[in-house]
């Protein structure tokens, strides 16, 4: 379960360009239940997502998850409890290791990292067998660095690593955004199969109308920092890509072109 | 013809010492790896470190502490010297290299408190190089033997840390700090840990320096980073750095050909003044390899460093 408090975070705070990122942002969501965000260019998406994962220190507010206030929690801690894609293929994959050590790396996200051999036969089978689930290829190519890989296969190995380990939450941030369309039904095809199967508590930022249409149990609509809508249950079901863009007060092209 | 035989038969007969002189220095080298490629942290502070490590150990042995516990202090010393760069970078968002110019800037004043004066004679002093059974003390073929033992063993113990689980996380923290972060690593202790195993590593390679050649100076450190730097870059390229093992061996290799290298150099009779100009055109050189390569062929990725 996840839940947000009230959360306000204000960038250059008192000078003239002050902008209120957060503005008294509250959301819930239940566990195995998957939120769909979506919103304008400088709603707070990000922000949120920020938040949520520690990489942004609110003003005042607080995350819970799961019954636990870690509003306090640096990054690194938190990563036990969250996983997230990126929308940036590079930033979540360490782009000169291998497959298998970034696979090795997330197996670990939530344990205490020892002494003893990391790669080892067992994991190797492990990781081989996780990674044919997307049908890339990627099993064959354990020993590959990363930066060799297409965006579209680092973005698929992220996705495998951050559904590894079963995390309390999955925050997806626009992960298939950079992706060429094709590629972007592939690896949000094994998003739903992961996040069904795990009955993963999940969170995914889209800018893809139909994303948020066909995928998830409810739509929350963020605009200037706070939660402009939320669509749940059997209205959730009704709703069609026009009815979403109606809401947004400002259209911008590029919704008209996700639709 | 009498100038090449001259050149190498001086330079055949310098072999030994130059050969124990390497194994000693490929310790700073390693200094130098380990933060700049496994951290990408380029770090300054073995130029500080490196004293730091001989100073220590020549006034411990000056006081009549055994060799090898005298080692063992040097070695904390620069393990310190280290961890302060990484966490004045970390703390104060200084840029890396600042934080090592500072670092070893201070460290000059220190070595020479340490001390109390600008050096130390320890000639006589038993050293961890008469322990080698069967040897007279005070050849190169001890130093050679202990050297290359301790070398050994460090390389072994390093290729199997780096790929343990905590080995891997601080390897990830130099790929990609943001990543790692987001998997739950801590990259304050990896960072601090990383450079200041880095700087015992230097510091160690003062240390045994002073026991080699029998007296510790403040100034022993000056230029040893560019030093450093041109055996990295030379034994990267004929072993490469492709994988765990070809990144470690790259120290070793390339201390022992870089400083034969400058001894065939000097053998030819090359006037030593000219030596850091020539070593710090060879480190351009190879620095500059891949930006001069990329105006013709496709971009290669970008080498990145914190900052």
């Amino acid at each position: 379960m996840l839940e947000i408090r009230s959360a306000r975070k204000v960038f250059y705070k008192g000078q003239a360009d002050e902008k209120v990122a957060l503005d008294g942002l509250s959301l819930r969501l239940a566990t195995g239940e998957f939120g769909v965000v979506i919103g304008s260019n400088g709603a707070g998406k990000s922000s949120m997502l920020n938040a949520i994962s520690g990489a942004l220190v609110l003003d005042s507010g607080q995350i819970v998850i799961n019954g636990d206030d870690v509003t306090a929690t640096p990054v690194h801690k938190r990563a036990m409890r969250l996983a997230r894609v990126f929308q940036d293929p590079m930033r979540g994959t360490a782009a000169s290791m291998t497959v298998a050590e970034n696979m090795l790396l997330a197996d670990l996200r939530s344990n205490k990292r020892t002494l003893r051999r990391g790669l080892n036969a067992t994991r190797l089978a492990s990781y081989k067998e996780r990674l044919s689930l997307l049908g890339l290829g990627l099993e064959n190519r354990l020993d590959t660095r990363v930066e060799l890989l297409s965006g579209g296969q680092r973005q698929s190995l992220s996705l495998i690593m951050a559904v590894g380990g079963k995390p309390e939450l999955l925050l997806l941030d626009e992960h298939t955004a950079a992706l060429d369309p094709r590629t972007a039904d592939i690896v949000m095809r094994a998003t739903i199969r992961a996040v069904e199967a795990l009955k993963l508590t999940t969170l995914m930022v889209t800018h893809n109308m139909q994303h948020a249409v066909d995928f998830g149990h409810k739509v929350v609509m963020l605009d200037a920092g706070r939660v402009r809508l939320e669509i749940d249950g059997k209205d959730k079901a009704q709703t069609t890509v026009p009815d979403l863009i109606g809401h947004f007060s400002v259209k911008t092209d590029r919704m008209f072109l996700a639709s | 013809m009498d100038i090449i035989q001259n050149t190498l038969s001086s330079f055949v007969s310098l072999v030994p010492v130059t050969l124990a002189q390497s194994l000693i220095l490929a310790f700073v080298v390693l200094g130098i790896m380990i933060p700049f490629r496994m951290l990408s942290f380029p770090d300054l502070t073995s130029e500080g470190a490196f004293p730091l490590g001989g100073c220590v150990c020549g006034v411990l042995m000056a006081a009549g502490m055994s060799p090898l516990a005298a080692i063992a202090i040097a070695l904390l010393a620069g393990f310190l010297a280290g961890c302060c760069t990484a966490f004045i970078h970390l703390r104060f968002r200084i840029h890396t290299l600042l934080a090592g110019i500072l670092m070893m800037t201070m460290l000059y004043s220190i070595n020479l408190r340490i001390m109390g004066r600008s050096n130390i004679s320890v000639f006589g002093a038993p050293t961890v190089f008469d322990w080698v059974p069967g040897l007279q003390p005070g050849f190169p073929a001890s130093k050679i033997v202990v050297a290359g033992l301790i070398a050994l063993v460090v390389f072994v113990l390093l290729y199997h840390f780096f790929r343990t689980e905590k080995g891997t996380a601080i390897r990830a923290v130099g790929a990609n700090p943001d990543m790692a972060e987001a998997q739950g690593i801590n990259v304050w202790m990896a960072t601090i840990g990383g450079v200041g195993l880095a700087g015992a590593f230097s510091a160690a390679g003062g240390a045994l320096m002073v026991q080699s050649q029998g007296f510790a100076d403040v100034n022993m450190g000056l230029g040893i980073l560019i030093n450093g730097l041109a055996a990295l870059m030379i034994g990267e390229a004929i072993v490469g750095k492709q994988s765990v093992l070809r990144q470690l061996a790259a120290p070793f290799v390339g201390a022992v050909v870089y400083y034969q290298l400058v001894s065939l150099c000097l053998a030819a009779g090359m006037p030593p003044p000219d030596l850091k100009l020539a070593t710090g055109l060879f480190v351009l050189a190879m620095l500059a390899l891949p930006s001069l390569k990329r105006s013709r062929g496709p971009a290669p990725a970008r080498e990145t460093v914190r900052e």
